[in-house]
């Protein structure tokens, strides 16, 4: 097996000029290049909407500033700022970690639709491209916030091409999306190993199910509305007209698609950190079935809360809403307490991505919290639309996506490309994100409580705003700094990181991609082994403490 | 796969009894009234889950059991053949390129789509009939 897989390397090691390579990486349908294409396109734009982020903290780090020239340039930062991180960083993110690891996951040679999965990722490349092209016009990107609310989203009120870009370009994007969960759904129903039943799939693998089934449900109508956008403002159509009710219209078709995305954002993240917490506290997670009903309670449940997002409207049955939304904290609950009883009495080591998922707990929870204090109406008048909410939901998503991105990158970083990254460095980082992120956001909370508005381009002396934005714009230089470790620990990774050898490099791994070779070969396994239990890697390299079944085939054969 | 079906049809359910509650929440604090936006949505939800609920138990029901949901299958249960997997292909590219044309078009101008469209749907062909064999081969 060892000789086989060498010679394999070796032959392709020889015929690989650069323009091979190339054109391996555009012609590919394998689905961990495909998902490596994903992970670095949107890291890459992760970073870009980051730098739109700074530049929006300069203009607030005190009053009367200018630093970007108009405010109609200011309103394009974060319109995109917005809409970069939610549907061009975050959502193919999703993606990329799905497509890498889902199909190893489950003991899949590949995807079940290796070409449409290619499309998917095409579509979303040139769509995203065509999203963002608004900053090559004359008149700009979008302005009209990612949320594109009508009537300010019409011509009337934001003309130029821009703003047509972002529309087309974000529904060709949604359909790749569209594209990758269907083929997520089919890959996880019909590829799995033999034994390996819906409840021995890895909770990341199950949430990537539930995360596809709620893609599904929920993007079609953003590509409607997109589309219905799209003909107001170009082929002069009254869809959204205010005159016949347009803006609430909009609002109700976009949050419908609005608020389980951000459960698209959140499940496959809590999936990555329910695959990390049982390694490092070398225990199996605490009650898994209770794990995959929260999540699927979760899905549900998110298809019906989107009009908590329009409470100022006045139009929507708010106690339906708000009862609807305080009920999805429960599955959450659970969702953290299963995590809390992974770690409890285990023997914990905090080795990088143990620190990131650490990191998303506690950030998390904080943005949880004020999730429930936004679920009521009545503290909702008050909040809506100011700094609070900002501070509420990038604890939310910057607590997800990115700490366990972070995890998820140093857990599976040897998977990928057979190296580890550095350790020291990780830590760093860690720091560094950490104690610059809740510095940037925690003051938020209180901006927002004395009535700092969002998305104001500058603010006056007199409103007693300052010091807390002067705050807030130091710890996003902080958060900034962070990065430079981690560009810097993936570059010395590259040039003179050690290579490991071991399937299992973390020593307790659990699920299947722990039982094939770093980096993956080709088809993902040159053999698979048995599952008897949710956890078959580790069945496999611990067979004395495998769990029962395990034991008890392995009797049986003798 | 039972499980699977009777996943959607929890679905089915849930969206059932949401969209009912919400009609008659709505019709009791509203004079009897009717809002179609939320009983609309919710209630097609219902629609969709039930579709693949009910697709999803044909399937098993055809189907019988299967190796991937016995908890006791070997790898050698599985079907000798996993299926054809294409090892690489141009036209996810150039598809993905000429509908980012296409779609781009719708906003900058009509001129563009009589570009992109011809080239996407070349691209569309190569990207359906590539590797195909026709109807009875294999």
């Amino acid at each position: 097996m060892a000789t086989a897989t060498q010679t394999a390397q070796s032959t392709s090691m020889q015929k690989k000029t650069k323009g091979r390579i190339v054109v391996d990486w555009l012609t590919t349908t394998d689905h961990k290049k495909i998902g490596y294409l994903y992970l670095i396109t949107s890291f890459i734009y992760f970073l870009i909407a980051g730098v739109m982020a700074l530049v929006i903290r300069a203009q607030l780090a005190a009053p009367g500033l200018e630093i970007v020239q108009t405010k109609e340039q200011y309103n394009q930062l974060f319109t995109m700022h917005g809409t970069i991180m939610l549907l061009i960083f975050a959502t193919p993110l999703f993606a990329a970690f799905a497509n890498i690891l889902m199909p190893v996951q489950i003991g899949a040679p590949d995807v079940a639709f290796p070409r449409l999965n290619a499309i998917a990722f095409w579509f979303y490349f040139f769509g995203s491209f065509v999203a963002v092209a608004g900053f090559f016009t004359p008149q700009g990107a979008a302005s009209f916030g990612w949320f594109a609310y009508a009537p300010l989203s019409n011509t009337t009120f934001s003309p130029g091409l821009g703003g047509d870009l972002w529309v087309f370009g974000l529904a060709l994007g949604g359909f790749g999306t569209i594209m990758g969960g269907v083929n997520f759904i089919t890959t996880i129903l019909t590829m799995r190993a033999p034994g390996m039943t819906m409840f021995r799939m890895p909770i990341f693998t199950w949430n990537t199910l539930v995360t596809s089934i709620l893609i599904i449900m929920c993007f079609p109508p953003l590509a409607a509305a997109l589309f219905a956008l799209g003909a107001d403002r170009r082929f002069d159509s009254h869809i959204f007209d205010p005159a016949n009710g347009g803006p609430m219209l909009w609002q109700h078709l976009f949050w419908f698609f609005g608020h389980p995305e951000v459960y698209i954002l959140a499940l496959p993240f809590f999936g990555i950190i329910s695959e990390i917490f049982p390694v490092f506290s070398r225990k199996p997670i605490f009650g898994y079935k209770t794990l995959v009903y929260a999540t699927i309670a979760i899905a549900a449940l998110s298809m019906t809360v989107w009009a908590h997002h329009m409470y100022v409207t006045g139009g929507v049955l708010l106690p339906f809403f708000a009862f609807t939304t305080m009920l999805i904290a429960v599955p959450t609950g659970v969702k953290v307490f299963n995590w809390i009883g992974t770690l409890w009495k285990g023997s914990i080591t905090f080795e990088t991505p143990m620190l990131y998922s650490l990191g998303f707990l506690t950030t998390f929870i904080f943005g949880g919290l004020t999730g429930v204090i936004l679920a009521s109406p009545t503290l909702d008048f008050h909040l809506s639309d100011s700094y609070f909410v900002v501070a509420h939901f990038h604890y939310v998503i910057f607590g997800t996506v990115v700490f366990a991105m972070f995890a998820g990158i140093f857990f599976w970083y040897p998977k990928m490309t057979g190296k580890m990254l550095n350790e020291r460095l990780g830590k760093i980082q860690f720091w560094l994100l950490f104690v610059g992120f809740h510095v940037t956001f925690l003051i938020q909370h209180w901006l927002g409580v004395i009535g700092m508005p969002r998305r104001y381009a500058t603010y006056l002396p007199e409103d007693g705003f300052t010091w807390m934005n002067a705050l807030s714009t130091a710890g996003s230089a902080v958060l900034a700094v962070s990065f430079l470790p981690f560009l810097w620990n993936i570059y010395i990774t590259y040039k003179r990181g050690e290579k490991t050898t071991l399937n299992d490099p973390w020593g307790y791994g659990r699920s299947l991609e722990w039982a094939t070779a770093s980096p993956f070969p080709r088809h993902n396994f040159t053999s698979i082994p048995l599952v008897r239990s949710e956890s078959p890697a580790f069945d496999l390299n611990h067979p004395e403490f495998a769990a029962p079944e395990a034991k008890a085939d392995v009797k049986k054969k003798g | 796969m039972k499980f699977n079906a009777r996943l959607m049809w929890f679905l089915t359910a849930f969206y059932g009894v949401a969209a009912g509650g919400y009609m008659i929440w709505y019709a009791n604090t509203h004079n009897g009234g009717f809002e179609p936006i939320a009983s609309a949505a919710i209630g097609m939800l219902a629609v969709m889950s039930a579709f693949l609920a009910f697709y999803l138990q044909m399937v098993d029901k055809r189907q019988g059991s299967v190796p991937e949901d016995r908890e006791d299958a070997r790898v050698e249960d599985a079907d000798f053949e996993v299926g054809y997997f294409a090892p690489w292909s141009w036209w996810p590219l150039f598809l993905g390129l000429f509908a980012a044309i296409c779609f781009a078009a719708l906003a900058v101008g009509w001129w563009l789509f009589f570009i992109g469209f011809p080239l996407a749907l070349v691209a569309l062909i190569g990207f359906v009939f590539e590797r195909s064999r026709g109807q009875n081969a294999h």
